[in-house]
């Protein structure tokens, strides 16, 4: 009796500490920076917290950065290229600039503590780098020093997207389903705001004075600028089968838009009805890609699919092409010039040829080597 | 895996976060409601482990009776006991039940905590996945994580002086539910691992309070209270809380 009342006891006590590292294991946290391409290398934050830069050809690591350890933070930013720069935000709240030739830190923003968790990829326009943190506010730093030339005031709890710039006028969107316009100049409220009925992670697109933007309430909203209601929300009927993510593209009059709930809508911009749907295989958490008039999808599942956007689909589109990485993909994808370029979630650069069909002969190329 | 979250964790998932819209954002007062709904879904069982425990105070005369017959034959006292026992239809383990029973609503309370606050832009995207279509479930995302200076999706530890007075809380509250029902004791060495016990799980649940996110501390503090209040008006009073003191001898063995 007295031995199963013990066991009873130990039993209850340690459950809570088998629950909890079978949940830790299941979420691990690794960030999800896309790469970048430019000049023939490849510009990717990775699971371990660094920025590597890879000759896409000889896929030769060309550096890495940080070397310590210590100084590594997730990152799920895209890493920008900006004239001997390469600019990345991380999750440990931060701007780096970093040199494009040798990676070596050429300043940090803030130089010592933290602004707050950066998940969407800063902006870089006129010589200055516009990032969003997850301290609620937007910041403008110059791109050369790293000097803090403004910031917003506080306009959310966190802000978990890119900036947004048309001429003198940011948009943001918040976490918790605002849009708010600021002075591209002062950082200061122009006084417009949208409130819609669920957060955003999905950055505003704005294409001929509209917002289009996606919301965790399951709804693309079109919004017109200056206008605290929308113009319209897709579905028409009834809501999506879960959050739209990701940011759309807009092109043509066409709004094209991945939802988690695994299908690519393409939406008329002007009257939000639905021109054609495609249903992959899993969620679409990256942004859609256009080349020329290709456009590219990724599930989460690594599939990309390819379609012929100058076809005249039914309701359904047919892809082109679907060709399978055989791993999840979360991040942003990069593509240029027939190339595809995604980070998988095993640490690993996949480049996919849209011509061939195929995964590049001899990617991918594995992030997780040390120097 | 699959099983689990469809069974248990999305329910409790998405009812968390329903609550939490309903009741303005406040995730702490969705945590507070949930354990009372908790707790009044585990009553019957709770009913019976409180009867099951007045019974047994009721049986403490008989049981010095047995003692001091029988005290220098632990065999057969324990075979009396049982005996004992069993007329009166109790069963002296009886007060674990509720408690295993509610293992996995524990654990199901702890993902959804942790899921539900979502702290990382991982979670959120996996919580998406979660979701039922409900609209205010939908519209609560984000949740906020802060309640009466606590920030529930961290650990105790993290929210300072606050989280160390929550793990106290909990180890106390704790402490004084299983003082009000462990019966005493019928021999010293039993004494020992019976008083080793009462101590060690407040302590233990202390402990995981302040390494876990304060908001399963808040379920366990609140499910603590409802049950001292429970076991106080259905047993008639503090139980065997008033007739000893917590590190003194126990009155029972009459030394």
């Amino acid at each position: 009796m007295k031995q199963l009342k013990v066991f009873f006891v130990i039993v209850i006590a340690l459950l809570p500490l088998v629950l909890v590292s079978c949940i830790g294991a299941s979420q691990s946290a690794g960030g999800w920076s896309g790469p970048t391409v430019e000049d023939g290398i490849i510009y990717a934050g990775t699971r371990d917290g660094r920025v590597v830069a890879i000759n896409v050809s000889t896929r030769e690591l060309r550096w890495d950065w940080p070397d310590t350890a210590g100084l590594r933070s997730l990152i799920y930013t895209t890493p920008i290229v900006h004239g001997d720069l390469v600019y990345v935000g991380t999750y440990g709240g931060q701007v780096h600039a970093v040199t494009l030739d040798r990676g070596t830190e050429r300043w940090v923003y803030p130089r010592t503590g933290s602004i707050g968790a950066i998940v969407g990829r800063p902006v870089v326009v006129n010589e200055t780098i516009y990032v969003a943190s997850s301290d609620g506010r937007v910041y403008a730093l110059d791109t050369t020093y790293g000097d803090l030339k403004w910031k917003s005031e506080p306009l959310a709890d966190k802000l978990w997207t890119s900036p947004t710039i048309v001429d003198d006028t940011l948009f943001v969107s918040t976490l918790d389903g605002h849009i708010y316009d600021l002075s591209l100049e002062t950082g200061q409220l122009l006084g417009w705001s949208f409130e819609a009925e669920a957060g955003f992670t999905s950055s505003p697109v704005v294409y001929e004075d509209r917002i289009y933007v996606g919301s965790f309430d399951r709804y693309l909203y079109a919004i017109e600028m200056g206008s605290n209601a929308s113009i319209w929300k897709f579905p028409q009927e009834e809501p999506a089968g879960n959050w739209f993510w990701a940011s759309p593209i807009v092109r043509e009059g066409i709004v094209y838009a991945g939802c988690l709930d695994g299908k690519l809508y393409a939406i008329g911009a002007e009257t939000g009805e639905r021109i054609w749907e495609f249903d992959a295989e899993d969620s679409i958490v990256s942004s859609p890609v256009l080349m020329d008039n290709l456009l590219v999808i990724t599930d989460e599942s690594g599939t990309v699919y390819v379609f012929d956007v100058s076809t005249e689909f039914g309701d359904e589109a047919v892809a082109l092409k679907a060709i399978s990485i055989g791993t999840s993909v979360r991040s942003p994808f990069s593509a240029r010039d027939g190339l595809v370029y995604i980070r998988g979630e095993d640490n690993s650069i996949y480049v996919v040829d849209i011509g061939k069909g195929e995964v590049v002969d001899g990617w991918p190329v594995s992030l997780a080597t040390e120097k | 895996m699959e099983v689990w979250n469809l069974l248990v964790g999305n329910p409790v998932l998405n009812v968390l976060i329903a609550l939490s819209h309903i009741l303005g954002g406040s995730f702490g007062l969705a945590i507070i409601t949930l354990t009372i709904i908790v707790r009044l879904i585990t009553w019957p069982l709770t009913k019976r482990q409180l009867n099951s425990t007045k019974a047994m105070q009721e049986m403490q005369p008989k049981i010095q009776e047995l003692q001091k017959k029988y005290g220098k034959n632990q065999q057969k006292l324990q075979q009396e006991m049982m005996k004992l026992y069993k007329e009166a239809g109790v069963n002296p383990l009886g007060c674990l039940w509720p408690m295993l029973v509610q293992f996995p609503i524990w654990i199901a309370l702890y993902q959804a905590i942790m899921n539900a606050l979502a702290t990382t832009p991982e979670n959120l995207l996996n919580l998406a996945q979660r979701l039922y279509s409900w609209g205010i479930v939908n519209q609560a995302i984000p949740l906020s994580s802060q309640f009466l200076g606590l920030d529930l999706g961290q650990t105790a530890s993290a929210n300072g002086s606050l989280g160390l007075l929550l793990a106290i809380i909990v180890g106390g509250t704790m402490w004084i539910q299983q003082k009000m029902s462990q019966a005493p004791a019928v021999d010293p060495r039993q004494e020992s691992t019976s008083r080793m016990m009462t101590l060690m799980m407040p302590i233990m649940f202390g402990f995981l309070t302040f390494t876990f996110a304060a908001g399963l501390g808040l379920y366990w503090a609140v499910s603590n209270i409802i049950g001292i209040i429970a076991q106080y008006f259905i047993t008639g009073g503090w139980g065997y809380l008033k007739l000893r003191s917590p590190f003194g001898p126990t009155p029972v063995k009459g030394k």
